[in-house]
């Protein structure tokens, strides 16, 4: 967001003179819209994939590096590393990846749990609007159905979205017995209280459900307690998955792992794995600010993709509308959701609203960067975006900041913002990865023995995802993905275990011209400074 | 120069296989059946199955042992690890091998032949019925029956797929409706085979070179070599950049096989060492890559040529866990019959693995040094010696990897 736009001061002046300001009038259809302005729609940031079982295939420059890239390890690597087993190995410990996990030991499997960070410790806990499912008596299967995938413009696979809206309900019920709260209502005046509604962005009825505006901690709250509880769960934090295990015949069985605390690898052989590494944000791609998670770094893709999983829609992804714009060290930062289906406007550096802001994401996002472009935006400290009209809202619903959108609150006040006085700037961030994956309705990769949940899987959402859908994802999919890795689960006894793909995968490197010095998964940002080659072969150069 | 495989060869049609040129070493077979076995023993053919044993000398058994009926075996069962040449001859290139096995039969006097292929090839058992069928029907079987003059049959058999069922006499055993277990030689193939008949077994590339042999000459065979006569399948994988089938003339380098004709190390990784023929014979390591590939040459610096599979290594492949997974194939593959082998492999894959998996121990070293002295030569056929021989020859040139993998290990429970 370089473009020039409004000065600070004489936006806030034009806000409050017009405030409330009017409904947009709507210029330019929404597909227009997205064609131009969307960061998806940006050629000059894609390349085709050369390598790999979907070479020809475009997605975002920074993408390609990461999946064209080379392996950390060698298979010396392996030679008197420490053999682990575990009848299903689930990789990721988010929402998807633990609702997986206690799934599949439910149903009588030796599960291990890994994540390179800690339990709980990922983007579910920041997901703040709520969970999409029908349980309205004014809602049905076929409006989320419909919803869906319209919200996805139709290219979401049908099946996918069928099998996501029909297990809704009893994904929230499984929920309510996990122990997670929601925020419940008592219009019917009769004492008794239902589950609160709200309508989300892009849909025809009220169907998200939330906890407040931390919907996805309480989530997670429930999930850590239960699967930490569950007998036959093995979590294990801070190891990190860099490569996946095949045999000969090209199953998935099993991944090798680093164990960053004590810095040496371990493989672990499995008779399924299920990725649930979540999505790519924290790559940055196109120089983006991101709302994600710090190990959002698109490592279950790179590693999927290596062992020759089909991929789709990767050129996809959700830019939420309103990150925080202002000040920097917060840019990128997440306001939810609902405070637009609460009844928040955006307005540009003119006073003036541009956008039904509860239209689709990818078509809000696309209008927020058209303001900006255009020079109506609102510039601050040299970064730009849009104004999100808290103080409106407020003066016309009392108590909603207080009550709804303590998280927003929060971060407000971070920035040293009163939102009951003072709009905050706000413009797209990096929010999620529509593709991934390709899965079937068991979350069954291409690959034998590999399974996805949650945001690293494909085609659920087509091109764009609706709001509350990503944590509905991860339940639905997380137990199917359980259930069908106990069904399918081999004997990982082969005689070749081992890493034996990179050979061909390195020969079609070379013969595609692409470096080998470059590897992957990078596992967290640069930023972060992991140095997580010297950690992989710390024990290697030790011994010699 | 393509031989074996040329492009002429490449085609399941026979007529296009005899209007490539192909018949005309069954047509000088027909006419001068008393050459052909001299016209081997000029060529110099050996066998390719992996012993090198001189063709001519095998078919001149067959041919002077008296008996009413003799059989030719045609053994295509290959099952090794790295090996895929037999697979490609059987499947893209029928006609070469199976005129090849006509000549051995006008030259020994047989009254039979089995095609005998692994059925785990895939596709190779449908093209390789309708290549029999179309030889049964053409006008030079018939002259091939008229001029043996006695009952005389072609067939294909389905071997069990096991590796012990291409030795030799674990051939002939199913062959005979049995498991395939090998046995004891004496007495040979030659004087007791199928149905207790004196039986020729030749590898399939031995039987299609001898078509060639047999059509431009003993002279011409031998100028395609470099160090020794003909050109050799080479079954190259591994850590190399073009893995793959590799017709060469017999007594290229190592070092050319690996940089000329495979593309070089894959990734720019060290050459480390060469898994030969089985695997199932001494490594070949960095002091070897100039030494001339053939049957003689290699013997002479205490390895083998085997089958021509050529198993490379680079430094990013760890040779504990690639003698891991070759001991552990031969374990898999014992047939049991004889104690040292069936127990012997077992161990030592045991102690491999559990190097290789982190929980190896000091004196494991030692047991694996005890233990090669003790299985060496120890059973009927050469598969203890095989797995024996890539142990001992690894434990010597890269000992240090075994005691960094021990070294490394987790001692914790």
């Amino acid at each position: 967001m370089t473009a020039m736009g409004v000065d600070h001061a004489t936006a806030l002046r034009s806000w409050s003179a017009r405030a409330p300001a009017p409904p947009a009038t709507g210029d330019l259809p929404p597909a227009e819209l997205v064609r131009h302005f969307h960061p998806d729609h940006q050629a000059d940031h894609q390349s085709e994939l050369r390598v790999g079982a979907c070479a020809g295939m475009r997605c975002p420059s920074g993408l390609a590096d990461l999946l064209q890239a080379n392996a950390h390890i060698d298979d010396v690597d392996l030679a008197g590393i420490r053999n682990l087993h575990a009848d299903v190995l689930v990789l990721g410990g988010g929402a998807a990846g633990v609702v997986a996990a206690l799934t599949a030991a439910r149903d009588g499997a030796a599960v291990m749990l890994a994540t390179k960070l800690r339990l709980g410790d990922g983007n579910t806990v920041m997901a703040e609007g709520g969970i999409q499912a029908a349980v309205g008596a004014d809602d049905s299967l076929q409006q989320h159905f419909d919803d869906t995938l319209a919200g996805g413009h139709a290219t979401a696979d049908p099946e996918l979205v069928a099998a996501l809206v029909s297990d809704g309900p009893a994904a929230i019920r499984w929920l309510m017995a996990e122990g997670m709260a929601f925020d419940q209502q008592n219009d019917q005046g009769d004492g008794a209280s239902t589950l609160r509604r709200l309508r989300p962005g892009g849909t025809t009825v009220a169907r998200l459900l939330s906890y407040r505006d931390f919907t996805g901690l309480e989530m997670m709250r429930a999930l850590r307690e239960a699967v930490l509880l569950q007998p036959g769960v093995e979590v294990r934090e801070r190891y990190a998955a860099l490569e996946l295990l095949t045999d000969p015949h090209g199953r998935c069985v099993g991944a090798v792992l680093l164990d960053l605390e004590r810095e040496r690898l371990v493989q672990v052989r499995a008779g399924a794995v299920i990725l649930a590494t979540g999505g790519a944000g924290r790559t940055h791609l196109g120089g983006n600010a991101t709302s994600n998670h710090y190990g959002a770094t698109a490592d279950g893709l790179v590693l999927a993709y290596r062992v020759g999983a089909c991929l789709r829609e990767i050129d996809s992804f959700q830019y939420h509308p309103t990150g925080l714009a202002w000040p920097r060290h917060l840019r990128g930062l997440l306001i939810t959701e609902a405070v637009r289906a609460l009844g928040a406007r955006l307005v540009n550096g003119d006073g003036a609203r541009f956008i039904d802001e509860l239209a689709p994401r990818d078509v809000v996002a696309a209008a927020i960067l058209r303001e900006i472009d255009a020079g109506r935006g609102v510039e601050r400290d040299g970064l730009t975006g849009v104004l999100l009209d808290t103080p409106t809202l407020e003066r016309e619903r009392p108590g909603v900041l207080q009550n709804h959108l303590i998280t927003l609150v929060r971060l407000a006040r971070k920035a040293g913002i009163d939102p009951a006085s003072e709009p905050l700037l706000i413009a797209p961030t990096l929010h999620y990865q529509n593709g991934g994956v390709a899965v079937d309705t068991n979350g069954q990769s291409s690959i034998p023995g590999l399974l996805c949940a949650g945001e690293i899987a494909g085609g659920i959402h087509g091109r764009n995802r609706l709001m509350g859908n990503a944590l509905l994802e991860t339940v639905v999919y997380g137990r199917r993905a359980g259930k069908a890795a106990v069904t399918t689960m081999r004997n990982p006894s082969g005689r070749a275990v081992g890493i034996t793909h990179l050979g061909d995968w390195q020969r079609g490197l070379i013969h595609a011209g692409l470096p080998l010095d470059r590897r992957a998964p990078v596992l967290f940002p640069a930023y972060g400074h992991a140095d997580i080659e010297r950690r992989i072969h710390a024990r290697r150069k030790s011994a010699l | 120069m393509k031989v074996l495989t040329h492009t002429s060869a490449r085609t399941p049609d026979l007529a296009a296989w005899l209007a490539a040129g192909g018949g005309e070493g069954l047509q000088h077979a027909l006419t001068e059946t008393a050459a052909i076995i001299p016209a081997l023993a000029d060529a110099g053919l050996r066998g390719m199955g992996g012993a090198g044993f001189p063709a001519a000398t095998k078919w001149q058994a067959v041919a002077d042992a008296d008996a009413d009926e003799k059989w030719i075996l045609c053994n295509g069962n290959e099952d090794e690890p790295g090996t895929f040449k037999d697979h490609f001859l059987l499947t893209q290139t029928p006609h070469q091998v199976i005129e090849g096995a006509l000549i051995a039969a006008l030259a020994t006097g047989a009254t039979g032949i089995v095609v005998y292929a692994n059925p785990h090839a895939g596709g190779t058992i449908s093209g390789l019925e309708d290549a029999v069928e179309q030889w049964r029907r053409h006008p030079l079987f018939d002259r091939v029956r008229a001029h043996l003059d006695q009952p005389f049959e072609l067939t294909v058999q389905l071997s069990s797929g096991l590796y012990v069922g291409g030795e030799e006499t674990g051939a002939i055993a199913a062959v005979n409706g049995g498991f395939p277990f090998p046995r004891e030689k004496p007495p040979w193939p030659a004087q007791d085979g199928i149905h207790g008949q004196p039986t020729l077994v030749n590898n399939v590339e031995t039987l299609a070179l001898a078509t060639h042999v047999l059509r431009h000459g003993a002279d011409w065979f031998r100028q395609l070599g470099n160090t020794a006569p003909g050109t050799k399948l080479f079954s190259l994988s591994g850590d190399i950049l073009r893995p793959g089938l590799h017709e060469l003339p017999m007594g290229t380098s190592l070092r050319a096989l690996i940089e000329d004709h495979g593309g070089g190390m894959l990734a720019g990784t060290p050459f480390k060492a060469v898994f030969t023929g089985g695997p199932s014979n001494t490594l070949l390591t960095a002091s070897d890559l100039d030494v001339a590939l053939d049957f003689d040459s290699l013997r002479a610096r205490g390895s083998r040529l085997g089958t021509g599979a050529m198993i490379v290594v680079g430094a990013g492949t760890s040779i504990v866990r690639k003698t891991a997974e070759y001991v552990t194939f031969f374990a898999d593959s014992s047939c049991g019959q004889c104690p040292p082998c069936k127990i012997g492999t077992h161990q030592v894959a045991r102690i491999l693995q559990r190097i290789d998996q982190g929980w190896g121990q000091p004196d494991d070293l030692e047991a694996l040094d005890n233990l090669v002295e003790l299985l060496l030569g120890s059973g009927r056929c050469g598969l203890v010696d095989g797995a024996a021989t890539v142990l001992a020859s690894s434990l010597r040139a890269f000992r240090t990897e075994y005691e960094q993998a021990i070294g490394n290990a987790n001692r914790l429970p």
